[in-house]
């Protein structure tokens, strides 16, 4: 046995060697694999959770690969400090839709993150019931008569309240501050992702139960229940301009959504540089090419599918 | 003595509901999630100062930045070789046939042509369902913090063998380690490291050392001493002693430490993904947020069929070892002219897959990925549309009848009368030590602020570990008591334990809806597997004399079991208590995602909030606190009840 074990170990190690050293040696097809073309390098663009963001992103990928020859990963992770983190650390060039509102400025006082602009989306947040009690209840959209109907939204884990389906963790959120400075007698539940609303509106609707949840645009869920903007409840407007005055927030203002880039790519200043810079488009453009994807085609061919269709748009943002 | 003890302990639950329900909502330490105490403000603005001194400070200058660098680029470097491509090249240095054909020559070198079969039909698996880079990205991370963890954790655990020092130093950081959530520390790793490869195999590693220490070190200690001291009496050095008659003789123990270790780290591929690890991971994640079930559960398979391809790989390599016939001289020579032919394949197989693009890249028509996600999209379509009355019955009936009043008593009633209960406790299951230990856990967790929300994570871990121990108590019995039960649970209890809890997080929440019970419900899941397993091996430990003398004392199957098996299997079933308790809470704050709130919302809020930074990294103590306090009693109770 013992020799056996010896011997054996020498063919393995044999074998072994001999298939590291062909790997190293011996002509690949890489060999034939030429250098990207045109001027631009390799990047790294920023996957974020939401079905917008991908939209957004993937039209961006394709066009840097098929137009300008870049080579583009595409790294998932979560928005927000790890994001800016990733930039300063030089793995993440780009982020193309940041709804932060300026939570990114530790890191553009130190220079390793550089805003590129407003990508033409206008983020909008706020708080839904399902649209068939829209319907049924015609004032419960005036957000002084919720409270009336606080009853109907009690479920085993509202503590008698009525429940309040608060957004995403790493989404702006002011659920707490907007029930206490409307009076309201609801109690917030932190629903931590997207897929908890989308399962909550979903469902509400089509089981004609009650349900209020934060909801934003563009967002494809509103492509799935068409009627949803009929159940935007409206708030009091406040006073935006002291966010340090936590307590009197009663809604959420319009978010123009902002582009982030590297400083290495800022200071690459080249084609990919341009088109990072120059990417601009509407809120339907971007729900049309996230429909798609939920629809079932990949990122890549919803966003060729845009890119095909748009050519003139595509060329404004190549500068060409 | 025994009887008083439930008395107390009956006595001061009733104590402290009275109290609870006397002081109800005063002194309850709730504040507002999104607030921050002077303390979670505190750790925020010096966890930002930390991130601002990534690139100045000497201590990141000088060590963390190093250490990230040269961990990167090993990742890199094996990604390179089996996963993705380098820059400016096309395809891996190894394409898909070379990987599978080494891998197979490697695992036939090491046990038996059946096992490197199945490694074959399991690699090929993951590749037909459309998830081939996936697993590579997945094996190259495996094998790069498997081989760091093994070349600190076999010299540790050799050492921590041999002195008994190193061991008593040691040992309170083990059990830390196993009780550790993953969820809680990865924010911390990723704070120094940053997201990525470094972070992702750091974060790993912490979970699998332990193993490998542990299993090496109980390895040499428990070697025959015989051999031992007759080689020091023959006068080895202690070195010689150590090269040529322990470690040699530990051999075994040590590869099945090796198993243990990567089955560690396999578990861990999903996670990671969450600080950026390339891998199964990604797909698994990115298919919850957007609530494709049946893409999770394509990546999730792929997971499982990982798992057993190193589980079995590894294992049979440790079994090898064991065999005591010696082969005939034919064998041997049959042995190794099959090893040279099939060495020869795994040549030509390499080579084939750097110069033919089909064997280099994954072909994609060969796919069965749409049909898995379909199937499986359809099953959860009918289930959703079918059960879903039942299941919200369910949950809305535990949820009033044990859930909601629980929480309520829990973080309702004031912090000082719980802190109360919880030493209470401690000192009557455990005696005074645990008593003062929990004391000073709880009280800590009082001081961090977040009292309130450790209440609500505390209240659905125990809900949890309930459920958990009704049902893997019953089918631990049956799986004890009868072989073909076994036989036929067997391979869903493996499944159980590889597959990630992220993949069935999503059909939870069609199931229950964002709720508190999603998150129970997927822990319930997950803790279910090891309570089985460890009861059923109780129930079979129980000395057959004793059911043979009750059998023919004529007890009924009922009375044996009430009355013989489980009183006899007490510990164990404390153990598996213990352990369901550690592995509910682990999940538990998973559903931080699915809207369970609680502390595991604020490590995830925290991730993505600069301002809610400090109150994440926090809450992600007060989280281990918690587990700490639960394994200490349990352990404690288990010792006395021996």
């Amino acid at each position: 046995m013992k020799s056996l074990f010896g011997r054996r170990s020498a063919i393995v190690s044999v074998v072994i060697a001999a298939a590291l050293i062909l790997s190293g040696c011996s002509k690949s097809v890489n060999s034939s694999a030429g250098g990207a073309s045109g001027d631009c390098g390799s990047y790294a663009i920023a996957m974020h959770a939401w079905g917008g963001y991908t939209a957004s992103a993937s039209v961006v990928a394709e066009v840097a690969k098929k137009e300008l020859g870049c080579t583009i990963t595409q790294t998932t992770l979560d928005e927000g400090p790890t994001t800016y983190d990733a930039m300063e650390a030089g793995t993440i060039d780009v982020v193309i839709e940041d709804w932060g509102g300026g939570r990114w400025k530790d890191w553009t006082d130190r220079g390793s993150v550089v805003e590129a602009g407003l990508n033409g989306n206008v983020g909008l947040i706020g708080m839904y019931v399902a649209p068939w009690m829209a319907a049924k209840y015609p004032d419960i959209t005036d957000s002084k008569n919720l409270n009336k109907y606080a009853a109907l939204f009690k479920t085993a884990d509202s503590g008698g309240k009525g429940a309040w389906f608060e957004g995403p963790a790493g989404y702006t959120t002011i659920g707490e501050k907007m029930v206490s400075a409307n009076k309201l007698n609801f109690k917030v539940i932190f629903s931590g992702s997207e897929a908890a609303l989308v399962d909550g509106f979903t469902k509400a609707e089509a089981n004609k139960t009650a349900f209020i949840g934060y909801a934003w645009q563009p967002w494809t869920l509103f492509a799935k229940i068409p009627n949803l903007e009929s159940g935007h409840v409206h708030f009091p407007a406040n006073d935006w301009t002291d966010p340090a005055k936590a307590s009197g927030l009663t809604d959420y203002p319009a978010t123009p959504l902002v582009k982030l880039i590297s400083k290495k790519l800022n200071d690459a200043n080249d084609s990919f540089t341009t088109l990072v810079k120059n990417f601009k488009w509407t809120n339907e453009d971007q729900n049309g090419v996230a429909a798609d994807i939920e629809g079932g085609m990949t990122p890549e061919a919803a966003a060729q599918k845009w890119i095909d269709a748009h050519a003139d748009v595509v060329k404004t943002w190549l500068g060409k | 003595m025994k009887v008083r003890k439930s008395y107390l302990l009956l006595g001061s639950i009733t104590i402290w509901i009275l109290l609870g329900r006397l002081l109800h909502g005063k002194n309850t330490l709730q504040i507002d999630t999104y607030e921050n105490t002077s303390f979670t403000s505190y750790v925020g603005k010096k966890a930002l100062e930390l991130r601002g001194n990534r690139t100045g400070s000497p201590a990141f200058i000088y060590f963390f930045n190093p250490i990230r660098g040269v961990i990167d680029g090993f990742v890199q470097i094996i990604r390179n070789t089996i996963a993705v491509p380098a820059p400016n090249s096309i395809i891996p240095v190894i394409g898909w046939l070379g990987v599978v054909a080494i891998i197979a020559f490697a695992v036939f070198a090491t046990s038996q042509w059946k096992t490197a079969l199945l490694s074959v039909s399991l690699l090929l698996g993951c590749g037909a369902l459309g998830m081939w880079q996936f697993t590579m990205d997945s094996i190259a991370m495996t094998l790069a913090a498997v081989l760091l963890s093994l070349a600190i954790g076999i010299p540790l655990g050799i050492w921590a063998g041999l002195s008994d020092r190193v061991l008593k130093i040691l040992t309170p950081f083990l059990d830390l380690a196993q009780i550790l959530p993953t969820l809680v520390y990865m924010a911390p790793i990723a704070l120094v490291f940053m997201i990525g490869a470094a972070s992702a195999t750091i974060a790993t590693m912490i979970y699998s050392i332990p193993i490998a220490i542990r299993i090496t070190s109980h390895a040499i200690r428990n070697l025959n001493q015989s051999p031992v001291e007759a080689a020091e009496s023959m006068g080895s050095t202690q070195k010689q002693t150590l090269t040529k008659v322990q470690i040699p003789m530990a051999k075994q123990m040590i590869v099945l430490g090796i198993n243990q270790t990567v089955m560690a780290a396999v578990s861990f591929v999903v996670v990671a993904a969450l600080i950026g690890a390339p891998g199964l991971g990604k797909p698994v994640i990115s298919a919850l947020i957007i609530r494709n079930v049946g893409q999770g559960f394509v990546a999730g398979f792929a997971v499982v069929f990982l798992a057993i391809l190193m589980d079995r790989s590894t294992s049979a390599a440790a079994r090898r070892q064991n065999s005591f016939i010696p082969p005939t001289e034919k064998q041997i020579k049959f042995k190794r002219m099959t090893l040279i032919g099939t060495g020869i394949l795994a040549i030509v197989g390499v080579f084939l897959s750097r110069t033919m693009l089909w064997a280099a890249v994954w072909p994609k028509e060969i796919t069965i990925a749409p049909q898995v996600e379909r199937i499986t999209n359809d099953v959860t379509a009918w289930v959703l549309e079918n059960l879903t009355i039942f299941t919200v019955g369910f949950k809305d009936f535990i949820s009033y009848s044990i859930l909601n009043p629980l929480e309520s008593q829990l973080s309702a009633s004031p912090w000082y009368v719980t802190v109360a209960m919880i030493v209470a406790l401690a000192l009557i299951i455990g005696g005074t030590r645990t008593a003062i230990l929990a004391f000073v856990l709880a009280m800590a967790i009082v001081l961090s602020g977040l009292w309130y929300e450790a209440m609500l994570t505390l209240t659905q871990t125990i809900v949890g570990c309930l459920l958990t121990m009704i049902i893997g108590i019953a089918l631990g019995i049956w799986t004890g008591r009868n072989d073909r039960a076994e036989r036929i649970l067997r391979p869903f209890l493996d499944a159980g334990q590889t597959l990630p809890a992220f993949v069935y997080l999503v059909p939870m929440l069609g199931l229950f809806g964002p709720t508190r019970f999603t998150a129970i419900a997927t822990g319930i899941v997950y803790a279910i597997p090891v309570v089985v397993k460890i009861v059923c091996e109780g129930i079979r430990a129980v000395p057959h004399s004793l059911v043979e003398a009750a059998t023919a004392a004529g007890s009924t199957t009922r009375q044996i079991i009430t009355k013989v098996q489980l009183p006899a299997s007490k510990k164990t079933i404390l153990l598996a208590t213990n352990q369901g308790l550690i592995y509910v809470l682990a999940v538990v704050v998973i559903g931080g995602f699915v809207g369970a709130g609680g502390l595991g919302y604020l490590v995830i809020v925290g991730n993505s909030k600069p301002e809610l930074q400090g109150k994440g990294l926090i809450a992600g103590a007060a989280i281990l606190l918690l587990g700490v306090i639960f394994d200490r009693i349990m352990q404690a109770g288990a010792r006395r009840s021996s």
